[in-house]
């Protein structure tokens, strides 16, 4: 019995006239965004290369430790073919030097706003509108159109236990909608392979629990749309019912749980931040030069013996200058240094306060099925929010080697190609010493930086999480609309 | 005749439950998107001072404006921009003005607070774009065929009706009423906005009225298109199906796909490659002046005072060579890419504007200032800041800034503070109204097109339709 319900809705699906349009728009969708993806991924893995030996070529021709200057880039994932996510807004690299924080910068969209203007359609997003829309149009006159030509009476007058039917129905559709889905999705994967993409075993799991998750949020809208079926009676009412729901599911719980939780949280501007690390620094920096000039006025005096005019000219060991300059410097370094600290610390307040806004935007849209899954379809990607933390983190940590290796340098070499040394000497007029600089230096045991990479097991556990919210709306939807079904006035 | 068919047509619209509920959720929508826009635009004001006043505060106790090392300028919030996004979010809203090097214009709203990025934004245009275009074709699709299906279309010319007057009536109603319908919602959506404290300048008013006024001729499209669909298709689940297939290439495919053309055949170069061309150049320049300011021999005069300013004017003097240079070396280099970009854009754009959404996007962003020009204007503007900046602080210390050092000179004796009042203020100056409009009038056009060939098509079919 069962099984010839399940013929007769699969019967249903595969031979209307819809099937094989909204079939051919879903394939050619998929197809194309993959087509487009792999295209950006190429151009944006040819970008980085490129930036990468010409930032070695700039290595390998600098001069001084002392200005040495590193690009470090993040670098694109092959699986941002499939969930873009946010890889497109954050910037792509930093610059790593002993003087600035780093600070990610030239994100696409803003290098190029035209790719902004329209977006990216990418796999995650075809799922969540376009396949969503598709289940529900498959599914919400799966009992009120029945109602309606009559034929649900039919059935029932049959020995059909309504539990078995609605059971039916839900197996039916699920079956006749899924399988024929896995094939542009097969087709997508495939193409990504004949285009030359090189995935790993890493990414080739990513990508198997990404079409898991896909079907388990289409099914969640096949299991929808038969629920609402349910509980109307004329599948008109049923459809626009259903497509509200998919509009407040789709579109605007995800984006107003965001928005709300702007409200609720409110966190500064970045520019914000660095105007009072900048004022921070200023008064440093301020309080260092009066110091610093007694400590040459001291020295002046010590060198001087008498410490008289100075204007009589006088000679002075060239090497204990150097060193007295060198001390200046490591001065320098200490406010560096407090700097640094004092703006990690005003960082990390402001991440504090990013966090909590994400926590509750999150929870918030999570109301809705489809957020879950696109936040589980980043995470599983790489492109979720905390990509711009964890390549912070990477570069922060790599900023530190740099810094301790390219001091070491500079102790080593006694380098001081980046300080000049202007004497006013009234016997020869004015010298500019800068002499110590036209080396090209030997840079080929710098610490080597590693892109940050986010291997499966760390960001298993919120996968889990936002799946294991997509299998409780399933549950919850086949609930519904089996308890419905034991009470539907079939006339 | 006509005035007893467009009776007809409202009263059957206004009385059917596909339109309650479709455009109660309309309603809800458009209030949130007008609601949500004006708490941000409130929240990014308040964003916006406190960096201003950030800004300011970093330059209090400074005893020279030589001790200036950098300040910021800030892309002022505009209201329109928190209804109609457009690029507003991707790009940089920060510039920092320093002594030496370029500007550059950094920390786009994405970028900065990615959350936003997840789910992107909800606001008018996207209503419109996504939600109302579906509507109008849930509204219309079943125009002619559904009431030939019911039989109310046969029985409509059981009397002597005239189809010319009949199709006529029926556009006419339904436009009438939805469009209607809608005004009144956006209205209320308008009404909002000094309700929650925004408040929009003439200037922005009539801009909106453009932009909404836009909005609607994009749904009329959806409706006329569907109306069309449905004198040529005879059962209402096709002429449904068709047009959703319709939707999904004029919202989704079309002006992405275009983009992506255009990408493949425009060639942009690389930023990276720029960026490291301009250093390798600067680089060259700094080691070339760093040997010539060796090689500085002052005449033959003792005073140490004199010898000093006569170095300082000869560092000056390299480091404006230096400087115009090196601009001139970025301008070429910026310049050509700017030109690429230019051509990639119009052709993207061109290509795009089959579908009547990216004609939308492209009037509406125009109008509102946030097409992808306030790239280019923020960036210009801030390089004649950077300008009268330059001649400010000359004024003030007689030093040209943009020089690569200089030195400050200490008498020893108590200075007075600087106030940072006195600096230039800048001002962003949004596109004016009567050049946004002529930008934008040949996508408001198009989209009049598309109505008129529509409107005339299912006119036409009409007249031949089987109405058994």
């Amino acid at each position: 019995m069962l099984g010839s319900i399940i013929e007769k809705e699969l019967k249903g699906i595969l031979q209307s006239p819809k099937f094989f349009a909204t079939f051919a728009v879903c394939s050619l969708l998929m197809l194309l965004s993959v087509y487009i993806g792999v295209k950006e991924y190429n151009a944006q893995v040819e970008q980085y290369e490129n930036a990468l030996s010409l930032n070695n070529q700039q290595l390998a021709e600098s001069t001084s430790w002392r200005s040495l200057n590193f690009k470090a880039y993040r670098k694109p994932e092959p699986m941002q073919i499939f969930v873009s996510g946010l890889s497109n807004d954050i910037g792509r690299w930093t610059s790593i030097n002993q003087m600035t924080s780093i600070k990610l910068q030239n994100s696409i969209y803003s290098d190029d706003p035209i790719f902004s203007v329209f977006r990216f359609i990418d796999f995650a997003f075809i799922v969540q509108v376009v396949l969503s829309l598709f289940a529900i149009l498959f599914t919400y006159d799966a009992v009120s159109g029945e109602r309606e030509s009559g034929t649900l009476k039919l059935v029932f007058s049959n020995a059909v236990k309504r539990t078995q039917y609605i059971v039916a129905k839900m197996v039916g559709s699920w079956l006749g909608l899924v399988i024929p889905m896995l094939i542009p999705i097969l087709l997508s994967i495939l193409l990504v392979i004949i285009m030359g993409v090189s995935l790993t075993a890493g990414d080739w799991l990513k990508l198997m629990i990404l079409v898991g998750l896909s079907l388990l949020l289409f099914t969640f809208f096949i299991v929808f749309g038969v629920l609402v079926s349910c509980l109307t009676r004329h599948s008109n009412i049923s459809f626009l019912v259903s497509l509200v729901s998919w509009v407040l599911f789709v579109l605007i719980i995800p984006r107003a749980g965001v928005m709300m939780a702007g409200q609720f949280v409110p966190v500064p501007r970045v520019a914000e931040i660095e105007g009072q690390r900048d004022a921070f620094a200023k008064d440093l920096w301020a309080t260092f030069y009066e110091e610093s000039m007694q400590r040459w006025d001291e020295f002046n005096e010590s060198a001087n013996g008498d410490g008289g005019d100075e204007d009589s000219g006088f000679e002075m060991d060239d090497e204990l200058l150097w060193a007295r300059m060198q001390e200046e410097d490591s001065a320098r370094k200490v406010v560096d240094r407090q700097i640094e600290e004092y703006e990690i610390r005003l960082q990390e307040e402001l991440r504090q306060r990013k966090t909590a806004q994400e926590r509750l935007a999150f929870s918030l849209s999570r109301f809705s099925p489809t957020s879950a899954y696109q936040l589980a379809a980043m995470t599983l990607a790489g492109t979720d929010i905390e990509l711009k933390a964890r390549n912070l983190d990477v570069m922060q940590n790599y900023r530190n080697q740099f810094v301790d290796y390219t001091e070491n340098k500079i102790k080593e070499t006694n380098d001081l190609s980046g300080v000049m040394m202007v004497e006013i000497n009234s016997e020869e007029g004015i010298k500019i010493n800068n002499k110590r600089n036209d080396k090209v230096l030997d840079v080929s045991d710098m610490p080597q930086y590693v892109p940050s990479d986010q291997p499966l097991s760390k960001s298993l556990a919120s996968i889990v999480v936002d799946g294991g919210i997509l299998g409780l709306f399933i549950l919850l939807g086949f609930a519904g609309a089996f308890i419905r079904m034991l009470r539907y006035d079939v006339r | 005749m006509l005035t007893a068919i467009i009776e007809k047509e409202i009263r059957e619209i206004l009385g059917s439950a596909k339109f309650g509920i479709t455009f109660g959720a309309c309603i809800v929508l458009i209030l949130l998107s007008f609601y949500v826009g004006a708490m941000n635009y409130k929240s990014s004001v308040e964003q916006y001072n406190a960096a201003k006043a950030q800004n300011l505060r970093q330059m209090e106790g400074l005893t020279s404006w030589l001790s200036l090392e950098q300040h910021r300028i800030f892309m002022p919030p505009q209201p329109l921009a928190a209804l109609v996004t457009g690029s507003s979010n991707d790009v940089g809203r920060t510039i920092g003005v320093h002594r030496r090097s370029s500007i550059a214009a950094e920390d786009s709203k994405f970028s900065e607070d990615p959350i936003y990025a997840v789910f992107r934004f909800l606001d008018l245009t996207f209503i419109f774009q996504i939600v109302l275009s579906l509507f109008a074709i849930l509204l219309g699709y079943d125009a002619v065929c559904g009431e030939k299906e019911r039989g109310t279309l046969r029985l409509s010319f059981a009397n002597a009706v005239p189809r010319a007057t009949y199709i006529l009536g029926k556009l006419i109603g339904s436009f009438v009423t939805l469009v209607t319908a809608l005004i009144l919602a956006i209205l209320l959506g308008c009404l909002l906005l000094p309700l929650l404290g925004v408040s929009l300048t003439g200037d922005e008013w009539v801009r909106l009225a453009i932009i909404i006024g836009t909005g609607l001729l994009y749904f009329a499209v959806f409706l006329s298109i569907s109306v069309f669909v449905s004198t040529i298709t005879h059962r209402s689940s096709s002429a449904f199906l068709t047009l959703l297939v319709i939707w999904v290439i004029s919202v989704l495919i079309v002006p992405r796909a275009s983009v992506l053309l255009a990408g493949r055949a425009v060639d942009v170069p690389a930023v990276d490659n720029i960026a490291a061309q301009k250093a390798t150049f600067s680089k060259q320049l700094w080691q070339d002046h760093q040997k010539a300011m060796g090689a500085f021999k002052p005449p033959e005069n003792h005073d140490p005072t004199m010898m000093m300013d006569l170095f300082n004017a000869y560092m000056d003097s390299l480091s404006q060579i230096r400087e115009s240079k090196m601009n001139e070396f970025s301008d070429r280099l910026n310049e050509d890419r700017h030109n690429r970009q230019k051509v990639q854009q119009q052709v993207a754009f061109n290509l795009a504007r089959i579908s009547p959404t990216a004609s939308l996007t492209l009037a509406a962003t125009r109008l509102a200032g946030t097409s992808i020009d306030i790239k280019d204007r923020f960036y210009e503007s801030g390089i004649d800041y950077k300008e009268t900046f330059a001649d400010f602080m000359k004024e003030k210390t007689g030093m040209n800034i943009t020089g690569g050092m200089f030195i400050v000179q200490s008498d020893g004796e108590e200075q007075e503070p600087i106030d940072p009042k006195e600096m230039p203020e800048y001002v962003y100056q949004p596109e004016p109204l009567r050049a946004s409009l002529a930008g934008s009038v040949v996508d408001i056009g198009i989209l009049a097109l598309f109505n008129l060939v529509f409107f005339i098509g299912a006119f036409v079919s009409f007249t031949r339709y089987d109405v058994r």
